[in-house]
Formats: structure tokens, sequence, C-alpha cells
């Protein structure tokens, strides 16, 4: 989900990185607010610890296993800026010491993982929170992964790279897994450690506002959406049948984009209905 | 596991190591935006690019097939989507995008292979990189591999004692979590104990020396008259 130097047109990666940097810097004053001194050397740790998480497999299913991605668990246990912030910094170090993503690219990455990613997980952590924490999280982890693997392979379709309506399919799918199994180990690995030491987890706000939340969690969608819909724009329908890519499968890719994360949307939503439900009953 | 082979690079002394980093991340950044910008057809530009590099190195003192070893990890993932360009008929942009990727990668190695940590991101805090995220870059940097180590070391654990199971593994991430937890408690307790007040103390910058700028401007000439001339 990294997007190495090389691949994303020119107004794409210079787009995103004046987007980014102003978010960066308001993300590291708000940490830096929110952060008593004890913070620093742990958000530095707490960057470390997700590097090592990723190491761990988890058995999921015969013969398939994953690892922890680590956005949701960071926005459950350290707060939005702290987790951007802290993410952020993993983004830097991948892409100057471990080729990990590039460094033009850096603005998109950060775009795609550290703020998109980290805001869908911390508003569907905040709008379910209340009704359901186990799916909450789930939702959390899920929504981030799945926002920044269709933010970037929206950015790869609007710079231009060839996709077949095969290739997007699959990929589709591929991220619709990961998300489902990053929800599953973002749950397991929160309650892990509230067995170790509740403390550790914060609870999310009390719901003054759900509805910001709601309203923030379908704009972010719409913006996911939007971009995978840009992505079939007319230049980019010209430039694709230039290369003798049938245009009339654009529509239905989108509708697949947008099938992909209204289900997923519509699931979480119904699960915490569902729950929150059956605990007033 | 082994401590990174770029902290032993970045620890040179020939004269690129001198540069400063102010100097070579300028450099990095238009060699990136000139590549970036080449037109995919230009295949003599690419190589003129790749001659660069490979002087920069030799310059450097720098072991050139492992560095290539290094930024050839970015090549799964550009081989997939120069394969999937391939296919819908455009063969020179899929060369392209495979040269690009790994000589952008190439390029941000050298300046990390010939620039400590402190010294980059000391170059970024003069930009005004807020100074927050220099210093989880840095905690985050410091602290990498004792956790690495830590993590591999209880999953070998595991596996000795059975097959893994979803439940171990989150019981694993749990407990990496608790000592990752205490250790930054060990750490602020340690720079307390060292004098540490709530906040660090800037280091001074230095002007660019004749020798960065004469560098850096050589750098320009060179990326600017293979984007322009081929």
């Amino acid at each position: 989900m990294h997007i190495p130097d090389g691949f994303l047109s020119t107004p794409v990666w210079a787009t995103l990185d004046v987007i980014s940097a102003p978010a960066v810097a308001w993300t590291a004053r708000r940490a830096q607010r929110d952060t008593q001194d004890h913070r620093i050397p742990l958000l530095g740790v707490m960057g470390a610890f997700v590097f090592a998480a990723q190491m761990v497999n988890f058995p999921v299913g015969p013969g398939t296993s994953g690892h922890l991605v680590g956005g949701a668990l960071l926005t459950v246990v350290l707060g939005p800026a702290a987790a951007s912030l802290v993410l952020t910094a993993i983004l830097v170090l991948q892409a100057l010491i471990f080729q990990d993503g590039g460094v033009l690219a850096l603005g998109a990455n950060i775009f795609n993982m550290a703020l998109a990613g980290v805001a869908a997980a911390y508003l569907s952590y905040r709008l379910w929170g209340q009704a359901s924490r186990s799916t909450a999280i789930f939702a959390a982890g899920a929504l981030s992964v799945m926002t920044s693997a269709c933010l970037a392979l929206g950015q790869l379709l609007i710079s231009g790279v060839p996709m077949t309506a095969g290739v997007w399919w699959a990929s589709l799918g591929l991220f619709l897994i990961s998300a489902l199994m990053e929800g599953a180990i973002t749950v397991a690995a929160v309650r892990a450690i509230e067995r170790l030491n509740p403390a550790w987890v914060g609870g999310p706000q009390p719901a003054s506002s759900r509805t910001v939340a709601g309203v923030g969690l379908a704009a972010l969608i719409l913006l996911v959406v939007g971009t995978l819909l840009a992505s079939i724009a007319p230049d980019g329908i010209q430039r694709l049948t230039g290369q003798g890519v049938d245009s009339t499968t654009w529509p239905q890719r989108t509708k697949g984009g947008l099938a992909g994360v209204a289900m997923i949307f519509a699931l979480c939503y119904l699960a915490g209905k569902l729950k929150s439900r059956r605990r007033s009953a | 596991m082994h401590h990174l082979v770029i902290d032993r690079w970045s620890r040179g002394s020939s004269s690129l190591h001198q540069r400063d980093p102010r100097a070579k991340l300028a450099a990095l950044l238009t060699f990136l935006i000139v590549l970036s910008t080449t037109r995919p057809a230009a295949q003599a530009a690419f190589a003129a690019y790749a001659v660069l590099l490979i002087i920069t190195a030799s310059r450097a003192r720098l072991p050139i097939l492992g560095l290539a070893g290094r930024a050839a990890l970015v090549l799964p993932f550009s081989a997939t989507f120069a394969l999937l360009t391939w296919w819908s008929g455009d063969s020179m942009r899929a060369l392209a995008l495979a040269e690009k990727s790994f000589l952008s990668g190439m390029a941000a190695l050298l300046l990390v292979a010939t620039t400590p940590l402190t010294g980059w991101t000391a170059a970024l805090e003069s930009w005004h990189v807020p100074r927050m995220l220099i210093l989880v870059i840095q905690f985050v940097y410091r602290y990498l591999f004792v956790i690495a180590e830590q993590a591999q070391r209880m999953r070998w654990a595991a596996l000795c004692r059975g097959r893994g199971s979803f439940g171990l593994a989150a019981g694993l991430v749990g407990v990496l979590f608790a000592r990752s937890w205490q250790r930054a408690d060990g750490i602020y307790h340690a720079m307390l104990a060292r004098g540490f007040r709530g906040r660090f103390v800037p280091a001074v910058p230095v002007p660019l020396g004749a020798s960065d700028a004469l560098f850096l401007s050589a750098c320009l000439a060179g990326c600017l008259g293979i984007r322009i001339l081929l």
C-alpha cells in the first residue's frame, strides 16, 4: 500500500504533498498540546512497537495469515492526533531507510494512511464506540485499511497507471479481505492489551457529538468514492481508450468501489445497531 | 537481527559524507523531481541518471552492488505494475515505471547512506518540519531494533511451544505492547534523571559552506543538464 516514486503523475504527488504538509503541521501541534512530557518517549516507542507487531503472524483461515497494520490500534490507544503523528514518523522512516514508499510520494502515503486512515478509524470508533466497543474497534480497523487502500488505488488510476477491469476487481477483493482481517486483529489485540491493563486503552469520548462523527465519516467515504470516481474522469478515459481499454467498463468499476465501501459501512452500522438494541432491551 | 548496514555506511568519512545534510537533501529532492518529470521515451536520460548515481556512490566509497540490492526492494511492487502496463500495450511506459522507482530508491539510499539519522533530521528541522515529528522519528528509529528483536524472540518462543493460533498471536501483541509501554516509562525516568526539563535544546544552525554550495550546484547542473539535453 506504500506508493513508490515514479508511479504518481506530477500533479497528483505535488497536490498531495501540498495538502499533507500543513495537515501534518496541524496534527503535530495538536499532539504537542495534548501531550505531557512523558508522552514524547511513549509516542516514539509506540511507533517502534507497531513496526515490531507487524512481524507477528495471525493465522486467519486455512493456509493464510495476516498481520496487524496498526493504524486503528494506535488511534484507539493514543488518540487521533498522536496516532497520525506516529504513523507519519513511521512513513518517513520507511521511505528513507527501508525503501518502502517514495520520497515525493510521501505526501500521498501520509494522506492515505496517517491522515485519511486515522480519520476513518477515529470517526468510526467515536460513532459506534458507545453502542458496542468491539464492533466500533472492528469497524475502525476495517475502514482505516479500506480507506487507505482505495485512496491509493484511485491515485494510481488518476496518474494513468493502466488497469484492466479484472485486476481492478481483484484488488478491491483483496482490500476487502485485508480490511476485514485488520478489523479482527485489531479487536483481538485491543482485548489482549485491556486484559493486561484496562487503563492503557481509553474509552471513546462521551457521545455528545455523534452526528459530527457520522457526518465526518460520511464525508470521508464520499472522498474515497470521489477519488475512485475522479480516476475515471474524461481525460482518464481518453488516455485509456487510447490504449485500447473499453471505456464502457468504467461505470461498472465505480459501482464496485462504491459497493465495497458501502458494504463495509452498512455491515458495521447494522452490527452496531443490533448490539446496542440488544443491550438496551 | 542485524543492525542496519546503512548505519555503518553513514559513518564513513568521504567528501560526500562531510557535506551539509541540507545540501544533500536539496540535491535529492531536485534529482527526484527531475526524474519524476522525465518523459518515458527518454531512455538515454535514465541511463545518464544511473551513471550520475554511480559516480556519486563511488565518490562516497559505497559498495554499488550493495546499494543496488537494497534499492531493488522496490522492484516486486513496481514490476507488478510494470507488467500490467506492458500487457495494456505500453512497453516504454512499463520500462520507465520500473526504472523511475528503482532510481528514486537508489537516490534516497545515497542520502541515508552518507548522512546519519541525526544529520538529516536536523536538516528537516531547519526547514521547519514540526519539532514534535522530528522527535518521534528519532525515538522510533532508536527503539525500532530493540523492540523488533524482542518481538522476534517472543515469536520464536511461542512457536517452540506449538502451532500458532489467533488468540496466541493476539496475546503476543498484547504482551509486546505492555513491555513497550513500560520501556517508554523507563526511558522517561532515565531522561529525567539526566536532567531533562521538558524540552530539548535545538542545535544552532550553521550557514552552508562553500564546498556545500559547490556540491549542490554541481548536482543541480548535472540533473537539469540531463533533463534538458537528453
